[in-house]
């Protein structure tokens, strides 16, 4: 592991190059660079995600905490460990200071393994325009995770409004395990769906997206119900034109399947691990557009599909109230006034 | 009806199995402990069965369903690879049946085939049941004659699937592998017989086909023009245990040359199937088993070894005639080397040398691919003296991966080139934590997916490979090697005679 304080772009490359040669052997495969955006207290969860994460795709991580934007000196800090306790990725943690965490795609784009997807991940609260931040736009993959943001049902409409392809949400990974049950009792009827109701807190991205996707497959308006004092999305019920009934009621990490006429069934529904959710992430570098459709049907916003991928950098300045917007020119970086 | 729910892109559901019965024959043996019922609990872990799923053990045992119930937690915690969660564990409790009984015993049969009746309305499934034999092919015969008797056997009477999953040995030669066929075929269904050749369930194995068919790196230099030889290893650091018996009754070729490496064999050296369906890739295959060629002269172009005491790994370890339950004039081979040819425009002309023993130096299988030597090197002999055959390595375990060695200049003044090895390595969990073998084939059978399992036709051509070897052994005295030794000399001088050599797995 090598430590560098108040370092420059040209010496953490030095460094990592450095590092690379004397722990010897990495010539392993390289899958993705992985960038991470999160706050310094969030720095050891994500670090411990992404160790899980890497041993599944061999990646480069580059992980981004910007602090002080508003302060006026400018200031980067670096660690470089490769293969060491984040596992099996080579990972660059670096701390930025002042104005230059504005512009940390200049530290960040010479680090970028050549030729390999670049995957960014807001590990925090997602930005509400990726098009602000650099490091999304360089991005092949964006993931964001709605559900920490302040209000997170108001922040996958924003994902919507903003959606390109190729951007996820992690509210999208954690209904995998719920989804796979609904489609796997689904392997077995034979009717046609008439209504569905999903019990759900108002404020849980995973209840509204798992209605947008009910809707876009089954072409029903599902209904949501409150769940108490049940935090998490709490059943999912199908009724069908034959007169069946469907129900799948989660309990802590067991789901109890329930049909008339048949015995009921406990299923595990274990929740994971952010590092195995990312993990899922990275299984994928193209879109989802089974997410796209959800996510559209959910949020009623149209066309999400059909976007282009590709973003355009806008500049906007925090420090600067309300922020002043100008629209970037792509790939170069306006001069920060 | 398709279920709207599905759909080719969404690539985050797995596929899942229709509600089904898992019967396990011989559910106390090694096999159900070690590697069924872990597997059965990972698959569970993971979410990968379906709500209606029952596993049925059935052994000679008094046992109720909790004596059941206990011996396959125990096997469970002890084996599985994912973490234990007694939730999971509390799902699986509740379908877990034993029925007791002899092979024999025409009660026992009628009374599995009412419990599996039962279990079609109290568990939905429907009538569809995977048979798995975990148990000595002796006993084959007995068991398929009972579920032809009760009609368990038959998908009609059933209202559902009813599958075989037999494990190797696929017989002891053509003709007993044939008979097996015969019977297995003629109580199921061919389509609904599983045979299982574990080596094919593993990643590495499967990634061959990605190596190969992904890209276009490979395929062109993947032929006789610029392949000299190609070396397939499997090598076990271990002795042959407490299988006396079975092992020394059957050898080396038998046991692991006629099903892991042939298999590997027809991997390496099979055309592009028309597409990755299941049919495709087994006639690819079969094409290649039907083309291998053997040795002219089997004295000179095979070897057979047996061990002789020595050291393995730090530990002393006994000859082979003195393992437990050997006799002491034993003729079994506990290694084999031979040399085979392909026959077809590809691979005319390029030996394939295939070697597998026990008490060898370390576990190793590995296939590796040598290529010819540059038509004209344009340096000075003395500078290339240490520049040896390019070559490509997929390592199969451990240390999944696959390596490159080429050659490259020695840093300095002088043109100097030498090889190097460049190392692809799997992710770590790609090796820890990828799925096990088994747990990959149990859910292929239950899916139905026949892709990784080797048919009736590839099991009988690969023993017109080995039978006319055996053949020609019979009667001859294997080559001693001391254990811990990378086989006998005369494996060795076998190659030196073709000018190659082994390379150190």
């Amino acid at each position: 592991m090598i430590s560098l304080w108040d370092t420059t772009g040209d010496e953490v490359v030095k460094a990592l190059s450095a590092e690379r040669r004397s722990a010897g052997g990495v010539t392993s495969g390289l899958a993705l660079t992985l960038v991470a955006v999160v706050d310094e207290k969030h720095v050891r969860e994500a670090e411990a995600a992404a160790t899980i994460a890497a041993a599944q795709h061999p990646c480069r991580m580059l992980m981004v905490v910007r602090s002080d934007v508003i302060r006026d000196n400018n200031r980067l800090d670096a660690e470089i460990v490769v293969g060491g306790r984040l596992g099996p990725c080579e990972a660059v943690v670096m701390r930025m200071y002042g104005r230059l965490a504005l512009h940390a795609e200049s530290v960040v784009m010479p680090l970028l393994a050549p030729d390999v997807p670049v995957v960014t991940w807001w590990h925090g609260e997602p930005p509400d325009i990726i098009a602000y931040d650099f490091l999304g736009v360089v991005a092949d993959r964006r993931i964001t995770d709605s559900a920490q943001a302040v209000s997170p049902v108001a922040a996958l409409r924003q994902r919507a409004e903003d959606y390109a392809p190729g951007d996820t949400d992690l509210a999208w990974t954690r209904i995998t395990p719920w989804r796979t049950l609904v489609a796997a009792a689904f392997d077995t009827l034979d009717a046609r769906v008439t209504s569905a109701r999903v019990t759900a807190p108002e404020s849980d991205p995973t209840g509204a997206l798992m209605m947008g996707w009910l809707k876009a497959r089954l072409h029903i308006t599902p209904e949501q119900v409150p769940g108490g004092e049940f935090k998490r999305m709490r059943e999912v019920t199908l009724r069908c034109d034959n007169g069946d009934e469907l129900s799948l009621t989660r309990d802590d990490s067991v789901a109890t399947l329930h049909r008339n006429g048949q015995e009921n069934r406990r299923l595990p529904l274990v929740r994971r691990p952010l590092g195995d959710e990312l993990a899922e992430e990275l299984r994928r570098l193209g879109a989802d557009p089974v997410y796209a459709e959800a996510l559209g049907a959910s949020t009623g916003v149209p066309g999400l599909q059909e976007r282009s991928a590709i973003r355009v950098h806008v500049w906007k300045d925090p420090a600067v109230a309300g922020g002043i917007t100008v629209a970037g020119t792509g790939t170069a970086n306006p001069v920060d006034q | 009806m398709t279920n709207p729910l599905r759909d080719p892109q969404d690539r985050r559901l797995p596929r899942i199995p229709e509600p089904c019965a898992l019967v396990i024959f011989g559910v106390t043996g090694d096999l159900a402990r070690k590697k069924l019922i872990p597997a059965i609990y990972d698959l569970t872990n993971r979410g990968m069965l379906p709500s209606g799923f029952v596993v049925l053990g059935f052994a000679r045992r008094d046992w109720g369903h909790d004596d059941f119930e206990a011996m396959a937690k125990t096997a469970a915690q002890e084996h599985a690879r994912t973490p234990w969660r007694e939730e999971v564990w509390g799902r699986l409790v509740g379908s877990m049946k034993f029925v007791p009984g002899a092979f024999d015993d025409d009660a026992a049969f009628d009374h599995l085939g009412r419990t599996l009746d039962e279990l079609r309305d109290s568990h939905g499934i429907h009538g569809n049941a995977a048979f798995y034999l975990s148990i000595p092919p002796a006993a084959f015969p007995a068991v398929l004659k009972q579920l032809a008797r009760t009609g368990m056997a038959d998908n009609d009477k059933a209202g559902g699937w009813r599958r075989v999953v037999v494990e190797k040995p696929f017989g002891t030669d053509l003709g007993s592998a044939r008979q097996l066929n015969d019977l297995v075929d003629d109580v199921f269904t061919g389509n609904d017989v599983f045979r299982i050749d574990h080596y094919l369930g593993k990643e590495t194995v499967q990634n061959i086909l990605a190596l190969r068919f992904a890209n276009q790196l490979f395929e062109p230099v993947w032929n006789s023009k610029y392949v000299d030889s190609v070396q397939i290893t499997m090598a076990e650091d271990v002795g042959i245990g407490t299988r006396a018996a079975f092992y020394d009754a059957t050898g080396t070729a038998r046991d692991v040359l006629q099903n892991h490496l042939l298999q590997l064999l027809a991997m390496v050296a099979m055309e592009e199937p028309t597409s990755f369906d299941a049919a495709e890739i087994r006639a690819e295959k079969l094409k290649v088993l039907r083309a291998i060629t053997l040795p002219q002269d089997v004295a000179q172009e095979t070897v057979r070894g047996q061990y002789l005491a020595g050291w393995v790994s730090g530990e002393r370890a006994a000859a082979y005639k003195d393992e437990e339950g050997v006799p002491p004039d034993s003729k079994t081979e506990t290694y084999v080397a031979v040399k085979l040819g392909v026959q077809n425009r590809r691979w005319a002309g390029v030996p394939f040398y295939i070697r597998a023993g026990k008490r060898l130096p370390r576990r190793v299988t590995e296939i590796a691919v040598l290529f010819k030597k540059a038509p004209h090197l344009p340096f000075h002999p003395a500078d290339v003296e240490m520049l040896g055959r390019n070559q490509l390595v997929v390592r199969v375990q451990p240390d999944e991966g696959v390596t490159l060695k080429f050659g490259s200049k020695v840093p300095g003044t002088a043109m100097e080139v030498r090889d190097i090895t460049m190392d692809f390595q799997y992710g770590e969990a790609f090796t820890d934590t990828s799925p096990e073998a088994y747990e990959r084939l149990i859910l292929d059978v239950l899916i139905g997916d026949r892709t990784l399992f080797p048919d009736a036709a590839e099991v009988e051509q690969s023993w017109r490979v080995v039978d006319p070897l055996e053949a020609a052994w019979k009667g001859t005295t294997p080559e001693t090697y001391r254990a811990g030794e990378w086989g006998p000399r005369a494996a060795d001088e076998m190659l030196a005679r073709d000018g190659r050599r082994w390379r150190r797995a």
